[in-house]
């Protein structure tokens, strides 16, 4: 291969040889300067399926760009052979400095620190290395670590990272597995999928190698070491090593992943801890990680069952739970949950057969995430916050502005909106979370700016008929929207005035208070912005206003009908400075033609003195025929329509202000195994009875309660 | 020279109840001292501090009756013997 030209590289040296490939040192002719290349091995190398495989992961991986991650140039194929182009690193590999002695402890937390970041940021990416060990990790004479073969791993062929069964036909004589089987994971020997939790096992690993200079679990054969993986107890490791370093070691090499570390970051962060001199002590006694369950005693709680119909209420000073059957005349009430919490997310999720409630919580303690699968009884503590920026994002978690459920085909897919303006998601049923670097990375955002109750993105509107395509609003920063699951991001705002900016209608920077959309026609959003009611027909390419003849086009709260996608309803409020209805008046607004017009529906509402403000959250609908529309006041009063808003009853008040409204219908489990259809935008539901259900009476109830009205 | 903790109601949930917190060890700086309670109790550390390591906006510690702000922040250094307290400020609506 020597002096050969392979694309455009011309190889110029042989630099080693792995189980993947040979990798030289060539000089890239286009761009002059010198690269690495790997030759992936014929007979280690994929099928044309994997081919593509490799090609996928290593374009995800080119998108690493971090200091401590080895750049991936290009992927390509040359006379049936596939090589990859990557940044030239020069350096020892972190088992060559380990040599028999170990490192001094300085130098593990030194090089530690900047593996786990290379990790925290690959993880947020979706992105699992696989095959950490100290081989893939380079030290130049700088001390900066270099991780190599990010994403690479997985596909490297059966001899590298086969399950157990491959693993242990051919591993009598442990040389063939040398460098990898001592680094995996009790749950990839036992079969089961790797995840970030596996990388951070393996990091373990490495950070007692270097510390110790030999391997925890060892062994003669493949069984041996897999069998000491799976049950041994590292040995303990003293002085020099500090007991803090030691008791990351120890909580890396958990046998069972919930009891590790659950993301990198929080590895970072505890050898950063250790750096700077902190004395952490591995108590055996000590309170470990994972989620807690809080009990809670003393708070009265709404005896749900299957067939009820429950409102979600949050409010700047806790959570209730609101039950009644499906005519929904009486109710009964359960709470204050998180007593002084601000609870401006909450959520029904009954996707996979749950029954789970979901709340975010905020208070001088942080922000959390929590969920209930008994209707409030208990709750979801966690140790660790459950959103949290990464180290280098450089910013902290202030409140959880909106939690939406993925697509009915997703069950496992969550999202939040959060304050500072940014977006997570999970797609394990809220495990982990990951911040949606797409929109955080966006040029945009050191240019929002925060509206009145923060910068925030408030608004996750997702498209039920392409599972690529989403949008986002900010305040102020205005919506955006991905058609590429969120690996970029456009402003969409042309048509949005921006009233309190010198250019009315510049590209981003509108403080959007709201967006709906009809699941049926998600070509079609209506918007509420702050000072103007808009729609747009074109997936958010163009937007016109609409506010024809309401008494104010301020507002907070907007939604769509769920039924009828021409059907939206608002609350105007007086003005950016009076944010109060509308001389004393309290109206909802609906259009039934999609905003050509809008009739006020005030009847049962107060129409004296009644100062009141309807935030963003706080109106949502069911899915009952006919339908019921909600919302709650800033003055902790609660309403509801059980037609559709002709007319309206006060369901409570005294209540602290109320920030988020929500309902749901507690299917039976018959009902529960179906598919749950997608709720429109502002509500989160799952099936419930129609009119056109016969075995029900609800839609029966429902109309003689619209004959009396 | 041990120092010990005052758990505030809201965190004891994660001390196994425990109002005060004896430490073994001897602390040099308030940060080491923390840093140790958040080994023995993980589920404190994200309530006192934020993910980037900075103590919560609202969240006072006091060594002995000095709040930790006008001493040196987390470098302050402990006296023999030190009691630590961890208050939520007098603040919110």
């Amino acid at each position: 291969m020597i002096g050969q030209v392979v694309g455009h590289y011309r190889v110029t040296a042989k630099i080693g040889e792995g189980g993947m490939g040979v990798v030289y040192r060539a000089f890239d002719e286009t761009l002059h300067r010198d690269v690495a290349l790997k030759v992936v091995k014929k007979d280690a190398g994929p099928d044309a399926q994997a081919n593509q495989n490799l090609l996928q992961e290593a374009r995800a991986s080119s998108s690493l760009a971090h200091p401590n991650i080895c750049t991936i140039y290009e992927v390509a194929e040359t006379e049936g052979e596939l090589y990859i182009v990557m940044e030239l690193v020069e350096g020892k590999t972190l088992r060559a400095l380990s040599g028999n002695a170990g490192l001094a402890p300085e130098s593990v937390l030194r090089y530690g620190v900047q593996i786990a970041a290379a990790l925290a940021r690959a993880h947020d990416k979706g992105i699992v290395h696989r095959d950490l060990k100290s081989a893939n990790i380079v030290v130049n004479s700088s001390g900066l670590v270099k991780v190599l073969d990010f994403g690479l791993a997985k596909r490297a062929g059966p001899t590298i990272l086969e399950g157990p069964t491959q693993s242990f036909a051919s591993t009598q004589d442990v040389s063939t597995i040398s460098g990898t089987l001592q680094y995996m994971a009790p749950e990839i020997l036992r079969g089961e999928p790797a995840d970030n939790r596996s990388d951070l096992w393996a990091l373990g690993i490495v950070l007692y190698e270097a510390a110790a200079g030999n391997l925890p679990f060892a062994g003669r054969t493949g069984f041996e070491i897999s069998s000491a993986i799976m049950r041994e107890i590292p040995k303990p490791l003293g002085p020099p090593v500090p007991p803090g370093l030691w008791a990351v070691i120890q909580r890396c090499l958990a046998k069972e992943p919930a009891e590790r570390y659950q993301r990198a970051s929080e590895i970072q962060a505890a050898l950063e801890a250790v750096q700077w001199g902190a004395v952490v002590s591995a108590n055996p006694g000590a309170d470990q990680g994972g989620v807690r369950t809080t009990v809670l005693h003393g708070v009265r709680h709404a005896r749900v069952k299957r067939g009820d119909f429950i409102l979600l209420v949050g409010t700047t000073k806790g959570a209730f739970i609101l039950r009644s059957n499906t005519q929904r005349s009486r109710w009964e009430v359960g709470g204050p949950y998180f007593h002084g919490h601000s609870v401006y997310a909450m959520a029904y999720d009954s996707r996979a057969g749950r029954r789970r409630i979901w709340a975010s919580t905020q208070n001088y303690w942080g922000t959390l995430l929590r969920f209930s699968d008994d209707f409030g009884k208990s709750w979801t503590n966690p140790q660790d916050a459950p959103i949290r920026f990464p180290s280098d994002a450089g910013v902290s978690l202030k409140n959880i502005w909106q939690f939406t459920l993925g697509r009915p085909e997703e069950p496992d897919v969550l999202y939040c909106g959060v304050e500072p303006a940014a977006l997570f998601e999970s797609r394990d049923a809220g495990e982990t979370w990951s911040l949606v670097r797409g929109l955080f990375d966006h040029a945009h955002r050191p240019r929002w700016v925060p509206g009145n109750g923060g910068l925030a993105l408030h608004t996750i509107v997702l498209d039920p008929s392409d599972n690529q395509r989403m949008y986002v609003a900010i305040s102020s920063g205005g919506v955006y929207r991905t058609t590429d699951g969120g690996q970029t991001w456009t402003p969409q705002n042309r048509g949005i005035r921006a009233m309190f900016l010198p250019n009315k209608n510049p590209e981003f920077g509108q403080c959007i208070h709201k967006i709906a959309m009809h699941p049926s026609h998600p070509e079609r959003l209506f918007l509420q912005n702050h000072w103007g009611i808009y729609r747009s027909d074109d997936y958010g390419e163009n937007w016109k206003d609409i506010a024809n003849g309401v008494p104010s086009d301020f507002g907070f709260a907007i939604i769509v009908h769920p039924r009828n996608p021409n059907c939206v309803y608002i609350i105007p409020v007086e003005s950016d400075e009076f944010r109060c209805s509308c001389d004393g008046r309290l109206r909802v607004y609906r259009t039934r033609n999609c905003g050509a017009s809008w009739e006020p529906l005030s009847r049962g509402l107060p129409q004296k003195l009644a100062y009141e403000t309807v935030l963003r959250d706080a109106m949502t609908a069911d899915s009952f025929d006919p339908a019921g529309i909600y919302f709650g006041t800033r003055s902790g009063q609660l309403f509801g329509s059980r037609d559709e808003g002709r007319s309206w009853q006060k369901i409570l008040d005294g209540l602290p202000s109320v920030v988020c409204v929500r309902t749901a219908f507690i299917a039976s489990d018959d009902t529960l195994a179906k598919a749950p259809q997608p709720a429109p935008s502002g509500s989160s539901q799952e099936k419930s009875p129609s009119s056109r259900s016969k075995s029900r009476s609800p839609s029966r109830s429902m109309s003689r309660s619209r004959k009396k009205s | 020279m041990p120092v010990t903790f005052h758990i505030p109601g809201a965190l004891r949930e994660f001390t196994g109840g425990r109002r005060e917190i004896q430490l073994d060890h001897s602390p040099g700086v308030l940060a080491d001292a923390l840093s140790l309670l958040y080994s023995l109790h993980p589920g404190v550390r994200d309530r006192v501090i934020n993910e980037q390591g900075q103590v919560r906006e609202h969240i006072n510690i006091f060594v002995g009756e000095e709040n930790m702000r006008y001493t040196g922040g987390l470098a302050t250094v402990l006296p023999p013997h030190s009691e630590i307290s961890i208050v939520p400020a007098v603040s919110g609506g």
